[in-house]
């Protein structure tokens, strides 16, 4: 049986179509994996949707999908068989209807690539599979060949959106509308993009480490260098809610290292990372702690080409009005000079 | 691991661990060259030593399961990346003695259980850990799925470990 982890190959397309990747991906089938913190960051979903939508690709989100449940996996609610079934469940109804999967979140993408790569094990393989053997007794069969297997060197592929759009970036630079105007941006890669070695082998891992400086230069902006880039947001798989004290160190030295270079805003791939270094009453707590007041705005890459893209204010940064910073970001990419 | 003498080794608790995960076996290959803790985000903010507790785990010391230490871990895999050894998994391993702690009913002081009830609820009426997914819910036959696959036995172990936090708390308090 071939278990492999689906991870598409960037290298390979860089390869095959050197001069223009965005050709790879005409005439397939994109689905969106749908993560459960774009609730709070629509603008996350949108941004990507919409690139693709004025980049003329297929695109959909799959209505059988179900959160990756990493975060029950990482919380030990669940066993790695059973993570493994949820996964496989996802994966072959998102195979159904797509050949790659672009995913938004660094959390998902890493649970995506760990449930199959835990089907390795065969001890793992072999709960998995019992697992998904009762679920088709208990549901009277199946509506489509295979549904309740594990599946065996499938179709589809999967791609994080920071690879994504790196990999089409001259693409998506026609479509802008506006540029970064010279603004400083410091970049927050996270760590399941920075350390996920499931899906690159160590060479490419290490020559695309600066995928999102690339990305800032391209779009007319300058990336700042700073002494926390590579550290944990201080999420940690819930370290923030089980030891806050402690967990907000990590976040505090990371933003206050980002205001000490003169970051306008700090650019991530992960609406996670994303959520833990804007939350408000996170910040309110990080100033009641270190007594200290952090201002400094965050985006995900997603709600910033969307801005860059002149979408309306309230689709690409929704629900984030109570930080302020925002406003101003949008305010000066889309201001006439 | 070469600076103990080998009378201090004991791998009955690592069997029993590789047991349940056998990737964990592994870890006898460390060689205690510490890549892993400088750059640990558990070990700037806290006492956790990755080294130490892996060492603990070569000599049988199950005290390990006791000390808040692991519950301090990011599962950030960083360590995983930069370990000269091929196939150590520590954020695993980590997981895995976890799960024995809850069996054993210790466990971090989860000051509000109740949310990890109601994000293991919400998953199983909605399909997503949030209320009001932006895609909406489900529908009721996939539902029917996960609920099957989950079962969430594993949150009794929760509530043990949160019961005995509890009364250990209520009998400081009085
Ligand atoms: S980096 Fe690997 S070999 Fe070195 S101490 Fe850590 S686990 Fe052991
Ligand atoms: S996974 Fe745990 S042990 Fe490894 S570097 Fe991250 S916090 Fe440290």
């Amino acid at each position: 049986m071939v278990i492999n982890n689906l991870a598409l190959s960037i290298s390979q397309i860089e390869e095959e179509y050197p001069d223009n990747p965005i050709e790879f991906f005409r005439g397939k089938r994109l689905c969106l994996f749908k993560a459960c913190l774009e609730k709070y960051f629509p603008g996350v979903r949108f941004g990507i949707e919409n690139l693709l939508e004025a980049l003329d690709l297929e695109v959909s989100t799959c209505q059988n999908q179900s959160c990756c449940s990493g975060t029950f996996f990482q919380r030990n609610l669940i066993t790695r068989a059973q993570f493994a079934a949820l996964n496989e469940r996802n994966l072959n109804e998102i195979n159904n209807q797509a050949d790659i999967l672009l995913v938004s979140c660094n959390g998902c993408y890493n649970s995506l690539l760990r449930g199959r790569d835990f089907l390795k094990t065969p001890e793992v393989r072999k709960k998995t599979q019992e697992i998904l053997d009762d679920l088709k007794q208990e549901m009277g069969g199946e509506k489509y060949e295979g549904q309740y297997e594990i599946l065996e060197n499938p179709d589809i592929r999967i791609m994080h959106d920071l690879d994504f759009i790196y990999l089409i970036r001259k693409a998506v630079l026609n479509t802008l509308k506006f540029d970064l105007k010279g603004l400083k941006v410091a970049t927050h890669y996270g760590c399941h993009y920075l350390n996920l070695d499931r899906d690159r082998d160590t060479e490419t891992y290490l020559k695309d480490k600066n995928k999102l400086e690339e990305l800032i230069k391209l779009f007319g902006g300058q990336p700042v260098g700073y002494s926390e880039r590579d550290s944990c947001c201080g999420w940690g798989a819930s370290q923030v809610v089980l030891h806050p004290e402690d967990a907000f160190k990590i976040t505090y030295k990371k933003l206050r290292s980002c205001e000490n270079v003169g970051a306008c805003f700090i650019l991530m791939p992960c609406p996670t990372c994303l959520y833990t270094l804007s939350k408000p009453e996170f910040r309110d707590q990080i100033t009641e702690i270190f007594d200290d007041k952090l201002d400094i705005a965050t985006i995900h890459l997603n709600e910033l080409i969307a801005i860059l893209r002149g979408c309306e204010e309230d689709q690409c940064v929704n629900l984030r009005k109570k930080s302020s910073r925002i406003h101003w970001i949008y305010q000066t990419i889309t201001e006439s000079d | 691991m070469n600076q103990s003498s080998d009378e201090e080794w004991n791998f009955d608790f690592l069997d029993e661990i590789s047991e349940d995960v056998e990737e964990n076996k592994k870890i006898i290959q460390c060689i205690g060259c510490g890549k892993c803790v400088g750059g640990c985000p558990a070990s700037k903010i806290s006492d956790y030593n990755i080294r130490k507790i892996i060492e603990k785990v070569l000599k049988g010391d199950k005290s390990v399961l006791k000390d808040s230490d692991i519950w301090y871990c990011f599962l950030c895999e960083r360590c995983k990346r930069v370990c000269p050894k091929e196939g150590i998994n520590i954020p695993l391993l980590i997981l895995n003695l976890r799960n024995e702690s809850f069996k054993k009913g210790y466990g971090p002081r989860y000051n509000d259980l109740t949310k990890y009830v109601e994000m293991s609820e919400r998953f199983l009426t909605n399909g997503s850990v949030l209320d009001e997914p932006l895609d909406g819910t489900l529908p009721e036959e996939r539902i029917k799925e996960i609920d099957k696959i989950c079962d969430f036995a594993r949150i009794k172990y929760v509530f043990k470990a949160s019961d005995k936090n509890n009364s250990k708390k209520k009998h400081i308090d009085s």
